[in-house]
């Protein structure tokens, strides 16, 4: 049971015809529980923890009080007006709509192609999705206005009204979409992590903690009747997620693809959305997950495989993304349609040209690093990459929504995009929230999927590299 | 069979029940073969729990499989056909008598098109099937369950951790302590312990209940505050909760602007603190020139005086921001007033009479429809004082003079329109009066529209011509010059 820590191993290495060891150290069932709840378990976190607490609620008050400040004047506090009517508000929603897919890619398509590694990172790639949606879906909430009229959003009987949304817009299909992709992630999350809080409460030992672990794991023994049902019912979730969190983007692409402003009235829009939030979601896993590593010690649970494998799938959807730029240009000219070919010359060399190359250089130039091996294993330098991949995928976003309201077809109504102070500090004030979830998740709740971990060591449990899954004839699934 | 495992006491109140033997196992693969033991052994009811799911399990205890993904196929096919009713029904018509639907007519496209209601129906059974999936898994492993008397076992907590347990309960028939206990040990359990249920404490706690009444009760006292705050009868303003844009900040029309801004006081848009500009002297209003004075104000155009005075009036009407007053500068009053002449005393200064129109204008289409017309508007607006049949006995009329007899209010009885001094008027000086106001009787210019009026007009000749009775309408060919008709009331 003791830890066994073993900076030394390298699980990069491809041995061919045998499987790299996803869990390093020597790690049995019992060190995996102690590896993870060693954090949970501290009675002080370290004190880097407290920092990151302290800055991200710090942020996360500044957007409260935006909110707070936005209710009492109205959406005239934002930079938003005549032609740009979509300003900040949208592009942070997208943003993190985006951020949030690639929590459900980990949890259930990589858990569909029975990929073994996802196992230590979906936990936390899953919470992250939930507190991305978290922040995307503040973005419309306070966008409409009147919040206090927001279930106008839904399709409430009224006795005489007939009042009802309008389900052929995709304004309202984002609505539908992003609700059900929020719940149904916190379902999935919820319902993956029910195993590792029961083992909490297994070892919780203040009353408070008994208490709240005792309650949330809803009475989880670990009967076999019990997990049965319970991985019929994650294949399922998963098999349901899947689509679903390709229908999510693609909405959200719906909302400038379906309208006829040049620039955005493009078929490419729902692939190169969801490659482009894929891309910008693993690059957010991974900033959160190195530092994450680094300071609760689960380097032999989030090992430099996991991390390699993630820059490998940044640098193919950073690739999918800027071959879809290329595409746009190319429909743009090929197409000849004269509004379409000056709104793509606009976004590369009009005035907002500076915001059109730092996405391109942030999102598809720095991304190519990652073909060298030393910047796909060395944590400090990937970060630095990621955040530049987040930088770059939020201007995507800016350039694609002001862009083009600021050039539409009528020339009299063209006009410069100017944010404002609330601009700016909602956008800042949402990572506080973002990262204050983050944090507190990190301290409360169980960060890596034990059950899920213990089931893909090699049984007998001493770390050994053969592929469990040939030593029994059941048809095991793998990952699970 | 749970009877004669129950533990009796003195005073035969059962104090536990024996759930089953317990037995742990330290890998999972010696877990696998206890079980695959157990079931040739003839086992039935019993149960194996471990930290991960593990595979082989299923076959060695016996489990079978669950039937949660019918479940959830059938649940989220009725969300699919229950999401696309939802949007044919309140999209695509309005044919429901109760929450009725709304037609959506969008850019002339048909009412109902399959694919822009694709992804509402798909998100919908997304969530449906993922709920089915979520609390379907839930119910069928009979969870959340508060207490379970496995959780009483202090080994029985690395069950989450790191070792595997197997449970041959106490219900089976091939159930029998000690030879039970015995087989696990063959079968390699490396610790094996009774599992017994508490009885005695298996009433939920008082305080717990207590609290939560509290609770529920405290609960609700800010919704009904909120009620009684927003609904009930007050002599101060009601909360306002939720502003929706009720103040706001804005230029109006003609108005001081608001100060926006407190250190700069009423800067309005313009320099005289406006928010509009004032019409240039002698500004008509498109469409509002009116320069049919027969028509528009049922005088004939006079000779010499008035066609000067139009830019002065025109001036004068700016200067008020009234730019739809007909009123012939200085003369209604004036002329009502020796008009009503038994009222007021000649004012030797009163301008002369204008030239009234005594024939209804040329664009009045006299006729049974505006008779019909006339009447209808008559009714609404000139019964209430003048009443129905124009004898000036309506309802409102006869209170006030009940009213003003007694000394509690101030009336000018409303004319009876049989009066002699008004069935001698001429359709223009009526048209005026209707206009402009006499006396007591205010303007009705603004209420209504000019057609209107002498549609009225002509209602109350008829009803001149008729005697006090509208109930026959004779045919009149406008002019107050036909033979009075004298047929009663049916």
């Amino acid at each position: 049971m003791s830890i066994v820590i073993n900076p030394e191993t390298d699980n990069t290495f491809e041995d061919p015809g045998k499987r790299a060891p996803l869990v390093l150290g020597g790690l049995d069932y019992g060190g995996v529980t102690e590896n993870v709840a060693s954090l949970w378990e501290a009675t002080r976190p370290p004190r880097a923890w407290y920092i990151t607490l302290g800055i991200s609620m710090s942020f996360m008050a500044i957007l409260g009080a935006c909110i707070l400040h936005l209710f009492m004047k109205g959406t005239g506090i934002w930079g938003n007006n005549n032609p740009v009517y979509w300003g900040f508000p949208i592009v942070n929603f997208v943003f993190w709509v985006g951020i949030g897919h690639a929590g459900t890619l980990i949890s259930a398509i990589l858990f569909l192609f029975r990929q073994n590694w996802r196992t230590s990172i979906n936990r936390a790639a899953e919470a992250m999705t939930i507190f991305a949606v978290i922040c995307a879906g503040t973005f419309p909430g306070i966008h409409i206005g009147r919040v206090w009229a927001f279930y106008w959003l839904f399709p409430v009987p009224t006795e005489h009204l007939a009042m009802w949304p309008n389900f052929r817009s995709p304004l309202l299909w984002d609505v539908f979409a992003v609700g059900t992709y929020a719940t149904v992630s916190v379902l999935f999350w919820y319902m993956g992590m029910v195993p590792d809080i029961a083992t909490f409460r297994d070892r919780c030992r203040t009353k408070i903690g008994k208490l709240v672990y005792g309650i949330l794991s809803l009475g989880w023994t670990g009967s076999s009747r019990g997990w049965h049902r319970y991985e019929a019912a994650y294949v399922i979730l998963a098999a349901l997620a899947t689509p679903l969190v390709l229908s999510v983007h693609t909405i959200v692409s719906f909302d400038f693809a379906v309208s006829q402003v040049p620039g955005w009235h493009t078929t490419i829009f729902p692939p190169y959305f969801v490659a482009g939030a894929i891309f910008s979601g693993f690059a957010m896993v991974v900033t959160l997950l190195v530092p994450c590593r680094q300071l609760f010690g689960l380097k032999n649970l989030i090992t430099i495989r996991h991390l390699e494998n993630m820059n490998k799938i940044i640098m193919a959807t950073g690739l999918m993304v800027g071959t879809a730029y290329g595409i746009e240009f190319f429909i743009a000219w090929y197409s000849g349609v004269q509004t379409e070919t000056f709104a793509f010359y606009n976004r590369a060399f009009g005035n907002f040209w500076w915001a059109y190359w730092i996405m391109v250089s942030c999102n598809v130039f720095i991304p190519q690093v990652f073909w060298f091996k030393w910047a796909r294993t060395t944590p400090w330098f990937m970060v630095i990459i990621c955040i530049f991949v987040n930088i770059g995928m939020w201007f995507e976003r800016f350039v694609i929504c002001i862009t083009s309201l600021c050039r539409d077809y009528l020339p009299s109504s063209w006009a410069y995009f100017y944010p404002t102070e609330f601009d700016i500090l909602m956008l800042l004030g949402s990572f506080g929230l973002f990262f204050t979830l983050f944090t507190l998740f990190c301290r409360y709740l169980p960060v890596i999927a034990m059950a899920e971990v213990k089931n893909i060591i090699p049984r007998g449990g001493h770390g050994d590299d053969h592929d469990h899954h040939e030593t029994h004839g059941s048809p095991a699934v793998a990952g699970e | 069979m749970a009877d004669h495992n129950k533990k009796k006491t003195e005073s035969d109140h059962p104090v536990s029940r024996l759930v089953g033997l317990l037995a742990q196992f330290d890998d999972p693969d010696s877990l696998i073969h206890a079980g695959t033991h157990a079931r040739e052994a003839g086992y039935k009811k019993m149960d194996a729990f471990t930290p991960f799911p593990l595979h082989g399990i299923d076959e060695a205890i016996g489990i079978r499989r669950t039937w949660l993904p019918f479940f959830v196929l059938a649940i989220g096919l009725s969300a699919c056909a229950f999401g696309l009713f939802l949007q044919y029904y309140s999209n695509a018509g309005d044919w429901s008598p109760i929450f009725p639907g709304y037609a959506f007519m969008i850019s002339g496209k048909p009412l109902f098109s399959l694919p822009a209601n694709i992804p509402v129906a798909f998100e919908i059974t997304v969530l449906s099937s993922a709920f089915a999936a979520f609390f379907g898994m839930w119910a069928l492993n009979r969870l959340p369950r508060l207490a379970n008397p496995l959780h009483r076992i202090s080994r029985f907590r690395r069950a989450t951790n790191d070792r595997f347990f197997l449970l041959l309960e106490a219900g089976d028939e091939k159930y029998d302590s000690s030879r039970s206990r015995q087989q696990l040990e063959e079968w390699g359990a490396t610790a094996i312990e009774e599992c017994n249920e508490d009885l005695t404490d298996r009433e939920f706690p008082k305080v717990l209940k207590m609290a939560g009444l509290i609770l529920v009760f405290l609960l609700m006292i800010p919704p009904v505050l909120i009620f009684r705050a927003s609904g009930g009868t007050s002599r101060a303003p009601r909360l306002h909760f939720m502003p929706d844009m009720d103040w706001q900040d804005k230029y109006k029309s003609q108005v001081l602007a608001p100060d926006f801004d407190d250190s700069v006081k009423h800067t309005g848009l313009f320099a005289d603190g406006r928010a509009m500009r004032v019409p240039l002297p002698g500004t008509i209003a498109l469409g509002k020139l009116e320069n049919d004075t027969e028509y528009h104000r049922g005088f004939l155009p006079p000779q010499s005086s008035y066609t000067g005075e139009l830019p002065v009036l025109g001036e004068k009407l700016a200067g008020q921001f009234n730019l739809q007053d007909e009123k012939p500068e200085g003369t209604a009053e004036g002329a009502a007033a020796v008009q009503e002449g038994a009222a007021a005393p000649q004012d030797p200064n009163a301008p002369p009479e204008p030239n009234w129109v005594t024939e209804f204008p040329a664009n009045v289409p006299v006729s049974r429809e505006l008779v019909e017309r006339g009447r209808q508007r008559f009714e609404i607006y000139c019964s209430a004082c003048h009443g129905y049949n124009g004898n000036g006995g309506g309802l409102i009329n006869q209170h006030a003079m009940a009213l003003a007899v007694n000394g509690q209010a101030a009336w000018t009885a409303a004319k009876s329109l049989h009066d002699p001094t008004i069935t001698v008027q001429p359709v223009g000086r009526i048209f005026d009066t209707m206009t402009n106001g006499r006396n007591t009787m205010g303007p009705y210019k603004s209420q209504i529209p000019i057609a209107d009026r002498w549609a009225i007009v002509l209602y109350v000749k008829a009803l001149q011509e008729t005697g006090i009775t509208p109930a026959v309408i004779a045919p009149v060919e406008g002019a107050p010059e036909t033979t009075p008709a004298t047929k009663p009331a049916e």
